[in-house]
């Protein structure tokens, strides 16, 4: 077997230089550099769409398909369609495009100076530099949040901050990394740091305190409730950042319970709080969170998931990265796995667990009540990966919890999931779940064409309100009074709704 | 098929109107209340159990079946009150811990035991460690069955155990724990007498420690 030659990508406008062997998906090499790929990386929609400025990249149906002539010719690809075949510089769409292209009137006031838009994330953290005149995006950094050493999920993390001396660890850790990370973003766009004016960070309420160095007591235990959860705001000296000392950093306020500024924003990103129909926002992680609503009034609560949708706690389970199985489809009776990277198969990534449980529902390996077919004790995807009994109670009782929320959310609202113009998905599971497999276990009990994936909508609520500066604070007083927090766990039918959601629909019942 | 089997049979598929109607039949038939026990109910499940523990048997299952178990024996207990010949089993006072409102598996736990012979007086959910003690002392309980599923909330076990020694009840009720974060060696380290790690485990674990006191 002779050895794969490497290529080299960069990327711009961040000019990351990549190098990996000929034939990798970009797709794969993009997603590690927190390009988001809206359909899943189907070819169905334009959002990944990059533009070739040198080298060549294969043009095939799907992108025919989405993209014109006049676009091809112009060297416009879907990243997500293409592989690595020469030496390539594209030029990403996606990070401007969130801003400026949005074909939807968005107040955006020009202002000199720059801006940093931060989602500080329970896992990750995602920055990007902003020219506030212009809008355009100036550098990318992403990292996995620090303090997921002192417990991964928010309980454990918590569980962790009120111990001794641990909450201010991770207050320490979190403005440390977020001061290196806009070191970083400074460095690589090669702007002074003195022409950063404002920061914006988003999260949930226990990132919120932990970064803003309130008191997570409260949020460890019944009813799980902070009196502190609105906007805070810092100079840089109050938080030890070597920023310009006339810059303003804020942390957008919570919306109740765990349910976050990360919502918030991704209520500004979807425009919910504007919408005259009824329409709804899934953010599925750890804790899931929802919203549901339209322009009069909206509710939101968070429903803890479990880990199983990031693929913890699952026996093959692991991030969505090289060596994951990521997409899993019947074809002919027969199991098609595609594993990011095009190499062996490692794990099962969320995205591929919940195809695969989808997967076995179609073939009747997995009964209605999640029970492999004639006692089986697990099931081979594609040698060594393997799904086993535990992995699919895992998956249901993550599946039960969101889909029980959103029950209650709809009740609350006096709507039906029928009478949901739309239900926008974001994160980046939201991104890769395919809507299907999703409607199939009843995570979702919905219609594709009216499931949205909607990207990062908390970096783009962040950075929405990032350029909305001049006329809004930053408190969002008006709208946080429409947005009421229901707590799940006291609402004396949760549970029992929670049992009835465990098991999976029978394919009667589900729509087309 | 016995009538006992098919009684055993309706509660482990969670026919709950078959096992109402296949206890009354019994009883017309002239079984006697107390028979209904080792002869359908605690063979009934302790299969749910172990099929609970081969993961046959998920949350919806148990719960079913308990329903169904429940529905023979709200016929019997009133029938079986001062009979002499029924002891039983023991006293259980359970709930779930102050600050957690989960009590899915504290219900299937409660039931199990219920089905086992045992007296349960359940505190509900986000329950005061002295709730549990006036229970305790109320009900002359000789086992104290505590649940926790958020790692925030179980360190409240050690102040349910705190607080019966504090009332002087420690040395006359065993305390078993239990809940997803809940470990054999947490269990020991909040000198707690028994820990389950599922819902059967619990059932053997009350009866053993009803043994040994």
């Amino acid at each position: 077997m002779t050895e794969k030659k490497n290529q080299r990508i960069v990327v711009r406008p961040t000019d990351v230089e990549l190098t990996a062997p000929a034939g990798t998906a970009l797709r794969d090499l993009l997603f590690e550099q927190g390009v988001e790929f809206p359909c899943g990386g189907q070819g169905r929609c334009r959002g990944c769409r990059v533009r070739v400025l040198e080298g060549t990249a294969e043009i095939n149906a799907a992108q025919r398909e989405r993209l014109t002539p006049q676009e091809l010719a112009d060297g416009w690809r879907l990243a997500c369609q293409c592989s690595l075949v020469d030496d390539l510089v594209v030029e990403l769409r996606q990070w401007d495009a969130a801003i400026l292209a949005d074909d939807t009137p968005f107040n955006f006031a020009p202002r000199p100076g720059l801006g940093v838009a931060v989602d500080l994330g329970t896992t990750t953290l995602v920055a990007q530099l902003l020219n506030l005149a212009t809008g355009k995006v100036l550098a990318v950094r992403t990292g996995l949040n620090a303090q997921a050493r002192y417990g991964a999920d928010i309980m454990s993390r918590l569980q962790f901050a009120v111990s001794d001396g641990g909450q201010a660890t991770l207050n320490r850790l979190i403005r440390r990394q977020i001061a290196s990370l806009i070191q970083q973003l400074i460095l690589s766009a090669k702007v002074p740091s003195s022409e950063i004016s404002d920061v914006v960070l988003v999260g949930n309420t226990v990132m919120h305190h932990l970064f803003c160095g309130i008191d997570v007591e409260p949020l460890s235990h019944y009813p799980f409730e902070s009196n502190e959860i609105g906007l805070q705001t810092f100079r840089a000296r109050d938080l030890e950042w070597n920023l310009n000392e006339r810059s303003t950093i804020r942390f957008l306020p919570c919306l109740g319970g765990f349910v976050g500024s990360d919502i918030l924003a991704g209520v500004l990103a979807t425009k919910l709080g504007e919408s005259r129909e009824f329409a709804g926002l899934m953010d599925l992680g750890t804790n899931g969170e929802i919203v549901i609503g339209n322009r009069t009034r909206l509710f939101c609560a968070s429903t803890a998931a479990g880990p199983a949708f990031e693929g913890a706690r699952i026996s093959m389970g692991m991030r969505a990265a090289t060596g994951a199985i990521s997409q899993v489809e019947v074809e002919n009776e027969r199991l098609l796995c595609h594993v990011l990277g095009n190499v062996a198969p490692q794990g099962l990534c969320g995205s591929g667990l919940v195809d695969a449980v989808a997967a076995g529902l179609e073939l009747e390996t997995i009964q209605a009540s999640g029970r492999l077919a004639n006692g089986a004790k697990e099931w081979m995807l594609k040698p060594p990966v393997v799904l086993t009994q535990n992995d699919i109670r895992e998956l249901q009782l993550a599946k039960a919890a969101i889909a029980a929320g959103a029950r209650i959310l709809l009740e609350r609202s006096g709507t039906s999931i029928s009478d949901l113009k739309e239900l926008y998905l974001a994160g980046a599971f939201g991104n890769y779940i395919r809507h299907s497999s999703a409607q199939r276990i009843g995570l979702i009990n919905m219609p594709s064409d009216r499931i949205a994936p909607a990207g990062n909508t908390a970096l783009l609520g962040a950075k929405l309100a990032l350029f909305s500066l001049d006329n809004e604070d930053g408190s969002y007083t008006e709208l946080r009074s429409r947005i009421e927090h229901v707590p799940l766990k006291a609402d004396a039918n949760f549970q029992d709704i929670f049992v009835e959601e465990l098991s999976f629909p029978s394919s009667t019942h589900v729509h087309s | 098929m016995s009538i006992f089997e098919e009684l055993q049979q309706a509660i482990i598929d969670g026919k709950a109107p078959v096992a109402k109607g296949l206890t009354e039949k019994a009883l017309s038939e002239g079984a006697r209340p107390a028979e209904f026990f080792p002869k359908a109910i605690i063979p009934a499940m302790n299969e749910v159990g172990r099929r609970m523990r081969e993961c046959e048997f998920f949350i919806p299952e148990v719960l079913i079946a308990a329903r169904a178990a429940r529905a023979a024996t709200d016929i019997l207990r009133p029938l079986l009150v001062g009979d002499e010949a029924v002891r039983s089993a023991g006293t259980v006072v359970c709930g779930t811990v102050k600050g957690d409102l989960h009590d899915i598996g504290k219900n299937i736990v409660a039931m199990m035991l219920e089905s086992a012979g045992f007296e349960i007086v359940d505190l509900g959910v986000d329950v005061p460690p002295e709730k549990v003690v006036e229970a305790v002392r109320q009900h002359a309980a000789n086992i104290v069955a505590m649940s926790a599923l958020l790692t925030t909330t179980m360190v409240n076990m050690k102040a349910v155990i705190d607080a019966l020694a504090g009332a002087g009840l420690r040395g006359q009720v065993k305390v078993m724990v239990g809940g997803a974060p809940v470990t054999e060696a947490w269990a020991r380290s909040i000198g707690a007498d028994g820990y389950g790690k599922d819902a059967s485990a619990a059932v053997e674990m009350a009866r053993s420690l009803v043994a040994a006191a």
